[in-house]
């Protein structure tokens, strides 16, 4: 699916003032040469304000930057355009200073009037911005004021969780080529993907060369790229990144084979797995575990209560006890094995170990026990008293589910099959019904559904930047979107939790009250979770430098520090 | 040649009745430890069990201690094992740790009734269209022309789109198998109706024609009796070619949600799933299903052949 | 002559008119629209927005008749995911799809035919050969044909294992680059011209064996004119019909573009950008392929008319009267 986006993490609170980390790249690292990534899809806009397709982010995170980075490996906040920063003890207050003789890609120096600008940009309602909402501070836009060239005080209209890190989601885009678009109310269509590519100039590691609809982007190495190794050897070490529209996977996996492409879109699927560790054997590969998916496969019941008036089976759906039955019905380990080849690691919450900042070991868990699923399940009235196999309330109504799904993706097709097998043993049916992915939207969208099993992904690892999520009337709240009011006590009580915790600075507590939010969560299981796969990687074997990310993309985020043997 | 044309054709529709008895496992049953397990070595009168070795790595050994005798026509199957001691899988099993050849067998039943039927229903409405803009000529051959160029680049995953949002979320396999033959029927004629166009409208200068219009014969006398032989032989072939193509076609319309439930093996979905080649390196055997096809286009093409007449032999 | 040809033109854009009419009706009847593109769970302001862009706010008629509208002056609209008009992207689509066209047809002819001519008139071990392999062709789908050849030229390294051109094109001359996409044709070609190939046997096999069976050719033989040159010069002609018939929609269904081939083989032609359309619903993307799709079928089927008078003369009199 070509779902939600990483918008880049907002993971640790973090308050420091340091110089440039070193860059991770061996000392042997060598300059030049170039380098072939696939791509799956066309770039929306070079515009990263007004697009937030994979594509689209990507070249802006090659091309462009912003004041602090979060680094995609440790999750730590990393000083990027701005140099260091200190805050005030209410957090609501901080001011950054400007790293020293950066300049745009055209010789332009880099002030505190851009960082302005891109903060104007963002909120303009004009440009309808799908990063200003994760630059919010209860609801407020971010304000800020440049004292000098070289400094930016922002102020927050409250304490926020994530501080500092927000701005990890502030793009900085060059004034001097986009102010004019501003203020004519144009720039929502400034830096489309047929704008001349000189004119799109920018702070990152590249510089757009050429665009070939339906083929490659080409971009080249950035001369006035501020950025230094550990050793001072200018970066990017690449001359020449290529991304390569390759629409299909297997002919993708066949090109990283060939050593036509070095790098791949995704990570690996579990069945190509073989394939890539006998391309390692032959010294042309690389395979590394990513780590284990943030994001799992999901399985829940539409329960908008509106949606399903008149639906005598919503009087069962709806009690938390029968939705724990049906965990208690599926064997993880044995899901785990089967979906993923047993490429997974069992989970009983949104929030999987790949996330090690929030992820909460002690999350109440649903060991598999058939009979105790079949008991939970009489407590609530529901018996096979016709002996069909299917379990029915005492007025006859069976507990009988269509779950739709998005047809032609292994793990789906794998993952409802054993999900209806599991729910069988204990008197559940689920037909499956797989469809066109533009079709089960249509239908998740206006809840015109029973079940659906699908892969949500999360926009951000910190759940201070999944709000629509957690919140009864976000618009991702997966079961019941954007509620009225709280259909339930305990989302109403995961709401009070939620929005305490963003407005929180203090970590631990934070951490707590999150805690408290898995615990109602699992407790409720509005969100069926079953096992969330470990990713593996495969690379060309010359490339040097590579830090594995658990998020999109997994190497790409560090394209400056890459290299390539020769 | 014929005759061993319809001896393989028998053969393959005796086994696709023989489906249940045949099979050593039922199509459905999921053995969860061997996915992607190859083809079980057999031995004279026994197999050895095989065993799950590296789920991820698909890794698999052979338990050479122990001797699973082949039982036949026992447990109401022609060939089989002991359940309890590991699985008789001769052609492998699948993604899902299916038995590949028991789905062959059961996916024949399918596949097979799907496409001759759509093959039929194309050929006869090709060859009416055809025949009737051949022998008409002028404006209503322009007219049917044209409307079966129309057919031809309309979007057919659309109208098979638009057509499942307007059926109920479950499908049973009896009307995903109506709506399919359908599809495929009033899809696939325009192609047959050019060729037939194009004969009949040669055939119907000639002489003998002529002679049947002088002669006072009516034009569906004449079409039926007189002008259609002639387009026999390049029914025949189209039929060849449109049977393969209405197997695979089937794979990529249960793409749209127009597919039989899992419990229903084809062919065409078959492989469909064995469609990664860095799979099919590995495992061959999941191409199973495209050497089956192969076979039945064989053993029809064979069987053809002689259609009309048995050409004649110019060199020794 | 003319009196046909005019005729032929006149429809020929009524089935334009046609084809990209359904294509766009189809594209709203279908559940879902381009929104879904998206994202699962894109703003409502987002999608609100999109949709006015593309006219999805309006009545699928209101839609039609505005479409219309515009495409009378040549704006056939803007595609959603590539963001620019729907009639550059086609032009150059069809560029590259021709070029492909017109390798994979040639290869075919040049391989099928004479394949099917002695298979239609020999037996033996040579004709059971090419027949059984022709039967292979048809028996696998595209999708593993083409996959297979990706594999083979990224295992054996003999062409690229994909794309129009390398990744260092932009440096290129025009001649070296005219050399570099020449070396990136073979792949995707054979791919399209394999299974056509196998086609064109088997109908020029069928229809051969039919005609040496007719009386002309036998009196011929009879005659004692040698068996060969019987072969192609009287019955090789006379059995072109049903072929010819074939042909044009070869023409117009390679004109197309194949998706399968130009979707595994990353070429950047017209099937690939058609099914990517469809995929997406990007409605006015679609009716564009659609229409670009009608043409070509309209050209294909005019030269094969042209064709099947020009083998056979009794057609060419019908026609002219």
């Amino acid at each position: 699916m070509t779902a939600l986006l990483l918008v880049g993490g907002l993971v640790i609170y973090w308050q420091s003032s340091g110089d440039s980390g070193p860059a991770s790249a061996p000392a042997t690292a060598r300059r030049g040469g170039q380098v072939v990534a696939s791509v799956r899809g066309e770039p929306r806009s070079f515009n990263r304000f007004v697009a937030s397709d994979l594509t689209s982010v990507l070249i802006s995170e090659l091309t462009q930057g912003r004041l602090v980075r979060i680094n995609r490996n440790s999750f730590e906040l990393e000083p990027w355009l701005a140099e260091k920063w200190e805050s005030s003890a209410d957090g609501r207050t901080h001011t950054f200073h400007l790293r020293p003789g950066v300049t745009w890609s055209d010789g332009t120096p880099f002030t505190s009037a851009d960082v302005l600008f891109s903060l104007r940009a963002v909120f303009d309602p004009k440009v309808e911005s799908p990063i200003a909402s994760a630059l919010r501070v209860g609801g407020q836009p971010i304000r800020a004021a440049a004292p000098d060239p070289q400094t930016v005080v922002f102020t927050y209209a409250g304490p926020s969780g994530p501080g500092v890190g927000l701005l990890n989601s502030l793009t900085i885009l060059p004034k001097h080529k986009l102010e004019a678009a501003l203020d004519a109310g144009t720039l929502a269509t400034a830096w489309e993907s047929k704008t001349p590519l000189t004119e799109i100039v920018g702070t990152g590691a590249f510089v757009l060369r050429e665009y070939l609809p339906g083929q490659r982007l080409v971009l080249d190495r950035n001369p006035r790229y501020w950025r230094k190794a550990a050793d001072g050897q200018a970066l990017p070490y690449l001359d020449r990144l290529v991304l390569e529209m390759v629409p299909e996977q297997n002919a993708e996996l066949l090109r990283l084979q060939a050593g036509s492409t070095d790098l791949t879109y995704t990570e690996l699927r579990s069945e190509d797995y073989v394939a890539a560790r006998r391309g390692e054997e032959e010294g042309r590969l690389k395979v590394i575990e990513l780590g284990v998916a943030p994001d799992a496969d999901a399985f829940w019941f539409c329960l908008k209560p509106d949606a399903k008036k008149g639906d005598k089976r919503f009087a069962f759906v709806q009690k938390p006890e029968f939705r724990q039955a049906l965990s208690y019905a599926v064997d993880r380990e044995a899901f785990a094995e089967t979906v993923f080849l047993g490429a997974a690691v069992p989970i009983w919450g949104p929030i999987t170990p790949g996330n090690k900042v929030w992820f909460w070991p002690d999350i109440p868990r649903y060991p598999h026990n058939v009979d105790k699923a079949k008991e939970i399940l009489k407590s609530i009235g529901l018996e096979d008293r016709n002996a069909n196999g299917t379990v029915e309330d005492a007025s006859g109504t069976e507990a009988k589910f269509t779950v739709i799904t998005q047809r032609g993706i292994g793990s789906y097709d794998r993952g409802t099959v054993v999900l209806r097998d599991a729910a069988k043993a204990v008197g559940v049916t689920l037909d499956i019904a797989p469809l066109e992915f533009g079709a089960m939207l249509k239908r998740l969208m206006a809840c015109d559904y029973d079940a659906i099993y699908m892969r949500p992904l999360f926009t951000d690892l910190d759940p201070a930047g999944n709000m629509d999520f957690w919140l009864s009337s976000g618009s991702t709240h997966l079961w019941n979107l954007e509620g009225k009011s709280p259909a339930t006590d305990w989302e109403r009580r995961i709401d009070t939790l939620m929005l305490e915790q963003a407005s929180s600075i203090d970590p631990d507590r934070r951490k707590m009250q999150f805690e408290a939010v898995q615990k109602i969560f699992a407790e409720n299981v509005p969100v069926l979770y079953f096992a969330a796969p470990r990713m593996y990687y495969a690379y060309n074997a010359r490339l040097q430098g590579v830090v594995p990310s658990v998020q999109r993309p997994p190497v790409l985020w560090n394209a400056d520090s890459l290299s390539v043997t020769p | 040649m014929r005759k061993a044309g319809l001896t393989l054709l028998g053969l393959v529709i005796f086994l696709a009745i023989a489906a249940p008895v045949l099979a050593p496992n039922s199509p459905d049953k999921v053995f969860s430890d061997l996915l992607y397990a190859p083809p079980t070595d057999l031995h004279v009168g026994y197999i050895h069990p095989v065993r799950l070795v590296s789920r991820l790595e698909r890794r698999f050994e052979e338990d050479e201690a122990v001797r699973v005798p082949m039982e036949l026509f026992t447990r109401g199957r022609f060939l089989s094992v002991d359940d309890t001691q590991g699985p008789l899988l001769i052609l492998g099993a699948d993604a899902f740790g299916r038995d590949i050849f028991a789905r062959l067998l059961y996916g024949a039943r399918t596949s097979l009734a799907l496409a001759v039927l759509s093959t039929i229903g194309a050929l006869l409405i090709g060859a009416i269209v055809g025949g009737i803009a051949g022998y008409a000529g002028g404006l209503v051959d322009e007219l049917l022309s044209r409307f079966s160029d129309f057919i031809l680049v309309l979007p057919a995953i659309y109208v098979a789109l638009a057509l499942r949002a307007v059926m109920p979320l479950v499908l049973p396999a009896s009307t995903v198998f109506a709506v399919l033959t359908g599809i495929f029927a009033l899809m696939g004629w325009p192609i047959v109706a050019r060729g037939v166009r194009a004969i009949i409208a040669s055939e119907r200068e000639r002489e003998y024609a002529m002679a049947g219009v002088a002669l006072g014969a009516g034009p569906a006398r004449l079409l039926l009796l007189h002008l259609m032989p002639a387009a026999r032989g390049y029914l025949v072939v189209q039929a060849t070619l449109l049977l393969p193509a209405f197997i695979l076609a089937e794979a990529t319309l249960s793409y749209v949600g127009l597919g039989f439930p899992d419990s229903v093996p084809t062919w065409g979905t078959m492989l469909q799933e064995a469609s990664n080649v860095a799979l099919v390196g590995d495992a061959p055997w999941m191409l199973a299903p495209a050497a089956a096809i192969f076979l039945l286009v064989l053993a029809v093409n064979l069987t053809v052949q002689g259609v009309g007449r048995a050409p004649v032999q110019l060199e020794p | 002559m003319a009196r046909f040809l005019v005729r032929r033109l006149f429809f020929a854009i009524f089935l334009v008119f046609a084809v990209s009419s359904a294509a766009l009706f189809l594209t709203r009847l279908a559940p879902g629209d381009v929104t879904a593109q998206l994202g699962a769970f894109a703003s409502a302001a987002e999608v609100e927005r999109t949709r006015a862009q593309f006219d999805l706010d309006r009545g699928p008629v209101a839609q039609w008749a505005l479409w219309m509208s515009r495409a009378a002056r040549f704006d056939f609209g803007s595609s959603f995911l590539y963001n620019r008009p729907v009639g550059a992207l086609i032009r150059g689509a069809a560029a590259n799809t021709a070029t492909l066209a017109v390798v994979a047809l040639v290869g075919a002819t040049l391989l099928g035919i004479p394949l099917g001519i002695i298979t239609g008139s020999r037996r033996g071990t040579a004709s059971a050969l090419i027949r059984g392999v022709s039967l292979v062709f048809l028996s696998i789908p595209p999708l593993l044909t083409s996959l297979l050849l990706v594999f083979i030229a990224s295992r054996t390294r003999w062409f690229p294992a994909g794309g129009m051109t390398s990744v260092n094109a932009v440096d290129l001359s025009w001649s070296a680059w005219l050399a570099d996409v020449a070396l990136h044709l073979p792949l995707p070609a054979l791919a399209l011209a394999l299974p056509l190939a196998a086609t064109f046997e088997r109908l020029q096999a069928q229809s051969m064996t039919e005609t040496i069976n007719q009386p002309f050719v036998l009196a011929a033989v009879a005659r004692g004119v040698p068996a060969n040159d019987v072969i192609v010069w009287h019955a090789w002609r006379a059995s072109l019909r049903p072929i010819c018939a074939i042909y044009g929609l070869a023409i117009g269904a390679l004109l197309s573009g194949s998706f399968v081939v130009e979707y595994v083989t990353a070429w950047p032609g017209l099937g690939r950008l058609m099914y990517e359309a469809l995929r997406a619903r990007d409605v006015y993307l679609v009716a564009g392929c659609a229409a670009m799709g009608a043409l070509f079928l309209a050209i294909g089927s005019l030269i094969a008319d042209m064709l099947l008078a020009a083998a056979d003369p009794r057609v060419r009199e019908a026609q002219a009267s």
